[in-house]
């Protein structure tokens, strides 16, 4: 480790002016805390006096805008509960004293459950959870079983099942009794339509899970034939039912994800404190079948008073490398927490390496030893003890470098991060690869008992995003921009003063802060919380795993109730493909006539509920013929060919799980209308999406041939059913409103793509527009079955459709006033384009749709494009940005090469693996390939590096604009808008390096006429002889440049202030993403240089006035 | 256009068409777009490559032409593509004649046949280019050398062939040329040489103190298209100076080329 890093001799800290050394620091009892902040003021008020003063305690740095709201914070939670300041740092839970075990009964919304043990090796399920009083519990729910299904062969009889049961035992050869029970029950077949008869099935009860899949792999693998009653089973047997044990008693059970359960009193039994395997308040066992499982309306759509934990760590890394567990420190932690439903935190702490100044209304506990700071912030944690633990990529860099480091530093203690004692906390590798999310490696840490919820995974997940920076995402959402510390600044702002340092450590409590802001505008936990209870998975599976395993544990609920069984179908990787949704061919062009847009209303789900599309009634010939059902009458043909019986013979099991979520979003939403409490809106809402979300997964997981139980002849009928919709509406629009039909024109359609067609049907006026959409909506409806919906939703006008899946237009929902400009597929959103790409079309589309001045988009196109070519674009719109993701791409990639130029340059300050790249792209020698011209921004500021503007103009603004001008103009015309007039005049800059420019001198050129000179009288200075007389108006003119640039500068760098927060220190923010850090930049090279050419007034021959 | 109203500010008459064209040919390869700076001394351009390791620097004399008339200073932005398209569309011994306004937006070229009473005409709209001067300051060489223009052409063709770089060593027994490539090396070395009958083909060395350089040989080939324009060449070169390549042309007129020393491994 490098000297630099390692912390300032113990000296400074005896030396150091606080009364209240932290040199042998232990976590301090309440009391502690207490008498700490009594130190420091005991009231806020009196504090913030203080800090005010700026006198010893207080800080002598001035407030920040996020200090200021961090004040904000005690001030109003101490308005809230006058009487009771003190507790406001507070890190306890509620006392056990209103809990008694024998009088109540044991009532929590249980946030976790998994698999356990309990008395010596019974395997039981966990419930982690807390109460309503915010007691954390943990029950153990013992005694339930886990069990499989296999159809019992003919001859098969009740009376044989102790006999199988002794056979199986031998079979499995287990030490131990294995099997606990055989029962002959009478279930059905889920997959094909059974002709609505149960038919005998055992169903094989294990003594312990762990049983199950020797079970369940020696039935398969056909080693169980008893008195060979099974016939011709070569493949194996086919067993039913396969699913997790913590699935499978959250289904039996009834329990849901997040849900609340209740252990009735006297039901459940408290175990001693020796024997508890957690840290929870409360520990005790039930029998499973004296759980009560609330269903999630009503009253119990509540949430517990949960304990959000959101933390941030800093590292002391070394220059030119990203952080190394085994060398870099870990030098500050930030934390804050906050009750749910709460609006302000509780605990805002910064735990710190070596000395640190106040910061108002935080705790800070300073550390000579890293060893000890992380110590103490692990009994920080178990005490506080949080329920959710949230953080910006907490799971891929903090919970493994804060693991990695406590190893390398021997600290044994430091990974019990879990609810339960003898558990630790580790850091593993995995892989997460869905066809949403594409593969993605992923590190996952343990504990047990505490939900995660990492705020970048989560919005990776669920919004794209040009950048998924703290900083970027912040200011998308949350409409701010963030100061960005660099790695390596870190170190430096580390070793300075303990000034500096509180610097950081409001730096790092900012970055602790943010994902819970950010978590409560998304309000993340709400509306997983609504899916985990509307799909009944535990919540972790969300984020951990995929679609497939929300919709199987509702599969499986409902299956439950109606006696079905689920074959545990061996999926063979089979790279069938299916016909998707059809897309009716665009007339391209720009409409300025309203365009209207009929929606099917969730095509999909209603498809599958109005054809009775169902795995329960799938037909093949043999059974049509064997059970004599009649076409049309009993069972249908869809277009794809497949056999499915009618809802009169057996009504699908899809059908009644789409019904009931559709069913419940309804309510959802009408509740959603009258409710007025705001969390309880939230979690409606949430509930409402989630519903949504999961009827139209259903249709998904029937094609994915990958998963558990995928049935082609379901998703294939259902998009043929689609393609056959979209074209059918289009028919019979366009048959029906004609001028033949006394309509004013005839309608036409342009464009359809899934569920959705767009007609024109003539005529100017948006009301007239709209009555028609909604007539043809109802008039198309008609014609196709219950509850399959053509929805009229709003009208396009003026609308540009430039090709598939690529329009834009203006979106009105009533004649009044549009709604808003909506845009598909257009560079608006692409990372990979500058941002003036972005600008340009953005104006231009805004321009055509809403101010339908074409002239004037062509106008500002031009301007533009005149203003690139003169080097009059700010760089910062010009900054294309892509993330070193990893060392060996194939290609030469320019971002690639510019990091390895760098490298060579300055390896101190060259982006590593993992870092966003920013780069323009400079001129070259002729024939240098892009990767080769490639250059760091901050590189070209400095050097004055021309910027290629061509390449600018020809390879990022020629496409989207042509594909939006050719609709408009024709092709030829827009052709020119890229070559006319206005691209005559460019401007050349001479950098101030390249092998020449150390050599070359600069020759002035007149200032008036731009006549180079040369003279030895006018050489420095500003004008030629002939423009003499123009000299004062060419100072004013110099002069008033200046003071604009100076003005300018000064703007900026009060923008980037605020943004830090503090005016009397230096600007260090190096957010490559932040547009205002590059026109900084720039702006400071021009002011310099403009004051350079002021000065050659100076030396002017004919000023000498 | 409105050249017939009012007297142009600008008006030079070249008696060869062929020389500008040799001249925008020889450049237009380093440098796409730059100003021609008029005044009543001549005609001046002065240009960087885009990768600022190469300078043209060409000024024709008023004395070249015959007659010049510049009233004014002005500057001519040109791009030299489409100049060449034009100038492509002149014979050899065309008599060619600049015309410009003040405050252009387009120069005028006229082409006159000497043979035949053939005129033609062409417009070609200029570009607004803001660009900064730059000069390479006069300095003393250590080493200046001409030689016949062809010769230092064949030169460079034929070790381009090994290698992309050259390395000349100027000695007082005479200037090597030699470069080492993938597949071998190569050496050409003149001595001074006077030849009474072709003065021409003289080589002619004046030495102050030995010279050692590598320069990339893509661009001396480059400049090597101006060989048309004069039978010598003069290479001055000092250590770690850049290297000035000179064609001369009549009555005072040149036609220049800087070019950076390359350094040790870098391009």
């Amino acid at each position: 480790m490098p000297a630099a890093t390692l912390p300032p001799p113990k000296r400074v800290l005896v030396d150091s002016t606080k009364a209240h050394s932290n040199a042998n620091f232990t976590i301090p009892s309440p009391n502690t805390a207490k008498r700490r902040k009594l130190e420091t003021g005991s009231s806020p008020s009196k504090r913030l006096k203080v800090s005010q003063n700026g006198t010893k305690i207080g800080s002598s740095q001035p407030k920040s805008q996020f200090e200021d709201s961090l004040e904000k914070l005690t001030q109003d939670i101490s308005g809230l509960k006058q009487q009771n300041s003190e507790k406001d740092q507070q890190w306890d839970r509620p006392g056990l004293d209103d809990f008694d075990e024998n009088r109540d009964s044991l009532c929590f919304q249980q946030i976790e459950a998994e698999e356990g043990t309990l008395h010596g090796g019974r395997t039981t399920i966990k419930l982690f959870g807390v109460t309503e009083t915010g007691h954390s519990v943990l029950l153990h729910v013992t005694d339930f079983l886990h069990y499989l299904y296999v159809a019992a062969p003919v001859s098969f009889a009740k009376t044989d099942c102790e006999g199988f049961k002794t056979y199986l035992e031998t079979q499995l050869a287990q030490h131990q009794p294995a099997i606990h029970s055989v029962q002959m029950v009478m279930r059905e077949n889920l997959f094909g339509f059974q002709g609505n008869q149960q038919s005998p099935y055992l169903k094989i009860t294990v003594t312990d899970p762990k049983f199950i899949n020797r079970l369940r792999t020696t039935i398969e693998g056909g080693n169980m034939n008893y008195k060979q009653m099974w016939k011709g089973v070569e493949g194996g047997i086919l067993t039913f039912d396969s699913i997790q044990y913590v699935l499978r008693f959250m289904i039996d059970t009834g329990v849901t994800g997040m849900s609340w359960v209740e252990a009735p009193q006297s039901k459940f039994h408290m175990i001693p404190h020796r024997d508890r395997h957690s840290n929870c308040q409360i520990e005790a066992y039930v029998h499973y079948r004296d759980l009560i499982a609330h269903s999630n309306d009503g009253e119990w759509a509540k949430m517990a008073p949960l304990r959000i934990l959101s933390f941030d760590i800093e590292c002391a890394g070394r220059k030119g490398v990203f952080p190394e567990a085994n060398q870099d420190p870990v030098i500050q932690i930030a934390n804050v927490v906050t009750r749910y439903g709460e609006p302000k935190p509780f605990v805002r702490n910064v735990f710190c390496l070596d000395t640190c100044s106040l910061i108002v209304n935080t705790q800070i506990f300073e550390f000579d030893a890293e060893e000890k700071m992380l110590m103490a912030w692990r009994d920080f944690l178990e005490k506080v003890d949080p329920d959710v633990i949230i953080g910006y990529n907490i799971a891929n860099f903090d919970f493994p470098y804060l693991l990695d480091r406590a190893k390398h530093l021997k600290c044994n203690r430091f990974p019990y991060w879990t609810r339960l004692k003898s558990m630790q906390s580790q850091a593993k590798e995995t892989n997460f690869s869905s066809k949403q999310m594409g593969n993605r490696d992923t590190k996952a840490t343990n504990t047990n008992g505490r939900l995660q919820l990492d705020l970048l995974q989560l919005i990776q997940r669920d919004h794209q995003l040009r950048s998924y920076t703290l900083n970027s995402v912040c200011s998308h959402f949350l409409g701010e921009q963030k100061e960005d510390v660099h790695h390596t600044m870190i170190t430096e702002l580390f070793n300075g003063t303990p000034e500096s340092r509180r610097r950081l450590a409001v730096y790092c409590l900012k970055d602790a802060f943010l994902p819970q802001r950010l978590m409560d505008k998304l309000m993340c936990l709400v509306n997983y919380t609504e899916m985990a209870r509307v799909t009944g998975v535990p919540f972790n599976y969300l984020l951990a795993r995929g679609q497939q395993v929300k919709f199987i544990s509702q599969l499986f609920r409902k299956a439950l109730e109606q006696h079905l069984v689920i074959p545990n179908l061996q999926t063979d990787l089979s790279e069938e493909q299916y016909e998707g949704a059809t897309v009716i061919e665009p007339t391209r062009g720009y409409y300025d006539v309203p365009i209207a847009t009929l929606d099917f209303a969730s095509l999909y789900p209603s498809i599958i509920q109005a054809h009775n599309l169902c795995y329960t009634t799938l037909l093949n010939k043999t059974a049509v013929d064997k059970l004599r059902l009649v076409k049309d009458e009993d069972y249908i043909i869809t277009p794809n060919n497949d056999m499915f019986c009618t809802s009169k013979v057996r009504k699908g099991l899809l059908t009644q799980i789409l019904e009931e979520l559709l069913g419940a979003r309804k309510r959802a939403k009408k509740e959603l209308a009258v409710e007025t409490d705001t969390f309880k809106k939230a979690v409606l809402n949430g509930r409402q999406l989630a519903l949504k979300i999961s009827a139209n997964s259903v249709y998904g997981i029937t094609g994915a041939t990958v998963g558990k139980l995928p049935c082609l002849a379901i998703a294939s009928s259902t998009t043929s059913y689609g393609r056959q919709m979209i074209e059918r509406t289009k028919e019979e629009v366009e048959k029906r409103y004609t001028i033949a039909n006394g309509y004013s024109h005839d309608a036409q359609v342009i464009y359809g793509d899934t569920d959705s067609v767009m007609v024109k049907f003539g005529p100017k006026d948006l009301e007239k527009a709209m009555e028609l959409g909604q007539h043809a909506a109802a008039y198309v409806s008609d014609k196709f079955i219950k509850p399959i919906k053509l929805e009229f939703e709003k009208v396009y006008f003026p609308y540009l459709l430039i090709n598939k899946k690529r329009y834009a237009g203006l979106y009105w929902t009533t004649p009044k006033k549009y709604d808003k400009m909506d845009s598909k597929g257009i560079e608006t959103v692409r990372r990979d384009n500058c941002r003036l790409v972005q600008n340009v079309i953005e104006t231009i589309l805004r321009k055509i749709l809403i101010d339908q001045d074409v002239q004037g988009a062509q106008d500002y196109v031009k301007d533009t494009i005149s203003d690139l070519l003169q080097n009059k674009i700010d760089m910062s719109k010009l900054v294309i940005t892509k993330a070193l993701s990893k060392s060996d791409y194939t290609a030469k990639q320019a971002h690639v090469e510019l990091a390895e130029r760098m490298k060579k340059r300055d390896a101190g300050s060259a982006p590593t693996l993992g870092d966003r790249v920013a780069y323009v792209i400079v001129k070259g020698a002729g024939g240098a390939k892009n990767y080769e011209r490639s250059e760091d921004p901050i590189f070209v500021l400095e050097n004055n590096i021309p910027i290629d503007t061509k390449y600018y103009l020809a390879n990022q603004l020629a496409k989207p604009l042509g594909r939006i001008f050719d609709p408009i103009l024709g092709e030829k015309k827009a052709g020119q808008l890229l070559t006319g007039e206005h691209t005559r005049s460019i401007s050349v800059a001479a950098p101030t390096l390249g092998g020449l420019m150390k050599f070359a001198k600069k020759t002035q050129t007149c200032m008036g006429c731009k006549k180079p000179l040369v003279g030895a009288d006018e050489m420095a200075g500003a004008v030629c002889s002939n423009c003499r007389p123009r000299t004062g108006e060419l100072y004013t003119k110099t002069l008033t440049k200046v003071s604009e640039l100076e003005v300018r500068f000064g703007r900026l760098w009060t923008q980037c202030q605020r943004c830090q927060g503090s005016l009397h220190c230096e600007v260090i923010c190096s957010s490559k993403d932040c547009p205002i850090f590059y026109m900084r930049m720039k702006a400071k090279k021009d002011v310099e240089d403009a004051g350079k050419e002021l000065t050659r007034f100076d030396f002017d021959a004919g000023a000498a006035w | 256009m409105n050249a017939d109203q009012r007297p142009p500010v600008l008006e030079a008459r070249l008696e060869q068409a062929n020389l500008l064209k040799k001249v925008v040919d020889a450049i237009k390869d380093l440098v796409q777009d730059c100003n021609f700076d008029c005044n009543d001394s001549g005609v001046a351009l002065q240009a960087m490559d885009n990768s600022h390791v190469a300078l043209v620097s060409m000024m024709l004399k008023a004395e070249s032409f015959s007659p010049f008339r510049c009233d004014r200073n002005i500057a001519l932005g040109i791009n030299l593509t489409s100049l060449m398209k034009v100038l492509r569309c002149a014979q050899n011994e065309d008599i060619l004649t600049l015309k410009a306004e003040d405050a252009p937006d387009v120069v005028n070229l006229v082409f006159e046949s000497s043979e035949s009473d053939r005129i033609s005409e062409y417009d070609i709209k200029l570009m607004d280019i803001d660009q900064e001067h730059l000069g390479i300051p006069e300095t003393e060489y250590a080493a200046t050398i001409t030689m016949p223009s062809a010769e230092f052409q064949r030169i460079c063709r034929d070790l381009m062939a090994l290698s992309e770089s050259v390395a000349i060593e100027a000695t007082k027994d005479g200037v090597k040329f030699s470069c080492s490539g993938d597949i071998g090396n190569g050496a050409v070395t003149l001595r001074s040489h006077q030849n009474v009958d072709k003065p021409e083909l003289n080589v002619d060395i004046a030495l102050s103190e030995p010279v050692a350089l590598t320069f990339s040989l893509k661009y001396l080939v480059n400049f090597c298209k101006a060989s048309g324009l004069s039978n010598s060449v003069k290479l001055c070169l000092s250590n770690e100076v850049p290297l000035l390549v000179e064609y001369t042309l009549a009555s005072n007129s040149f036609l220049r080329f800087y070019l950076a020393p390359k350094i040790g491994d870098e391009e």
